[in-house]
């Protein structure tokens, strides 16, 4: 393969204006964390090993988010896999200069890895953010010109039920993540009664099956035909699972489940996964 | 047919210069950082925090016996909740006691604040540090 094959003449300016759209989303996802104290000190609390799993995760998100929500149809996994490490950079740019910005990194007076890990755990949100803006921000006119036909970004925005479970992981993660680190969700955890548990699980539940089937929501579900009921009970079932794996594994990596008993650790799930199963319906199908 | 769909493939794949300038960039910050946190990860040794304080005078106009205090952590975790005791003796004898909370110590890291005795400071006097206490996160 020559140079020039590689080099294609896509204009420049569409570019800086893709740039300008995953500059934007990522802002816009990701503000909320930004401004979150408790993310600033997870993030020199986090050991190595946390934050390389971080970094690889984010990485297969992004992957899984590109192929299965990308703008342009008909990408090959090759540039999945430029567009997602360009997004890993460019959310890793903009989370060191915002926490610099709002004085939360000192590069000169910090330790390093102290540096590094507030930037990297800011980077997540910020880099599924650039993804989701990139893709999702533009005009319809701007997509039918990237594209050149809007039934094959349709068709394209059609996953499968591997697609819909890794979108359903983004959304959760993206919804669920900006409160996951507060201190608010143990507080509520530890000072609900059960009956006030089982309410939470009912509502995210229920929730769930009205975004995904009664509401007319953008890109809910018409099909299915005389399997309703399998596919209603199916999609509730994956979507509400993949909430509470999210919110667990988001409660873990910032520790507010060591320590505590197994009642109170399932509590914090549930109280999550409330936000997580809203973001893992309704984000997803939003972030499509 | 299958040519259509190629070309209409290539077009979506292709890349200005902008975009692979972007991708290198991105590409050399990302391994940079891996590099680093797998060597980070190699080296890990999860040891208790180590805090210790220092102070030195350091007066203001308004406040003539004060004390600038500087906590250190060169232990391999955080502290969280570092209350540093600093107690004044004049001539030998303890006089009086001043304390700095630290909400958070991360690990290699360096905080400064400041404690104000009563009275003016003399030649004499010294000031002896001492951590409390603290948690994990």
């Amino acid at each position: 393969m020559n140079v020039s094959t590689l080099i294609g003449n896509r204009p420049v300016k569409k570019s800086l204006k893709e740039y300008a759209r995953g500059i934007t989303g990522g802002l816009l996802f990701s503000f909320p964390l930004l401004y979150t104290m408790e993310m600033w000190w997870a993030g020199f609390s986090a050991t190595p090993v946390q934050l390389l799993a971080l970094v690889v995760v984010t990485y297969l998100l992004l992957l899984g988010y590109n192929r299965y929500a990308g703008m342009r149809p008909g990408v090959s996994w090759r540039s999945v896999i430029i567009d997602s490490v360009e997004e890993m950079g460019i959310g890793l740019v903009i989370s060191f200069a915002v926490l610099y910005t709002l004085n939360r990194i000192q590069p000169a007076e910090m330790a390093f890895s102290e540096v590094i890990g507030k930037v990297l755990l800011e980077a997540i949100g910020v880099s599924i953010g650039v993804s989701i803006g990139t893709a999702q921000l533009s005009t319809a006119d701007t997509e039918a010109e990237e594209t050149g036909n809007d039934d094959d970004l349709e068709a394209e925005k059609e996953p499968g039920n591997w697609g819909m479970v890794v979108l359903a992981f983004c959304g959760a993660l993206l919804i669920g993540g900006n409160v996951a680190p507060t201190e608010e969700v143990i507080m509520l955890a530890v000072e609900a009664s059960p009956v006030h548990i089982l309410m939470m699980a009912l509502a995210s539940i229920g929730l769930s099956v009205i975004v995904v089937y009664f509401s007319d929501f953008k890109g809910t579900a018409t099909q299915h035909g005389k399997d309703f009921l399998f596919w209603l009970i199916l999609d509730t079932c994956v979507s509400y699972l993949v909430a509470l794996v999210v919110s667990a594994l988001i409660l873990w990596f910032f520790g507010r489940l060591s320590g505590v008993s197994f009642w109170t650790g399932f509590s914090e799930v549930i109280v999550l996964g409330v936000l997580s199963s809203l973001g893992a319906s309704a984000g997803r199908l939003l972030i499509r | 047919m299958e040519k259509d769909t190629n070309s209409a493939r290539n077009r979506h794949d292709e890349k200005n210069w902008l975009e692979w300038l972007i991708f290198c960039l991105s590409l050399l910050l990302v391994l940079g950082i891996l590099g680093y946190l797998v060597f980070q990860v190699i080296n890990f040794k999860p040891t208790d925090p180590d805090v210790y304080a220092e102070a030195t005078l350091d007066p203001s106009e308004h406040a003539p016996n004060r004390y600038k205090v500087k906590v250190y952590n060169k232990g391999g975790i955080t502290a969280e909740e570092v209350l540093a005791e600093f107690i004044l003796y004049k001539a030998g004898k303890a006089q009086e006691k001043s304390e700095l909370l630290v909400a958070f110590s991360p690990k290699d890291s360096e905080s400064e604040g400041w404690v104000t005795f009563s009275g003016k400071p003399a030649n004499a006097d010294s000031v002896a540090a001492r951590i409390v206490s603290y948690k994990s996160p």
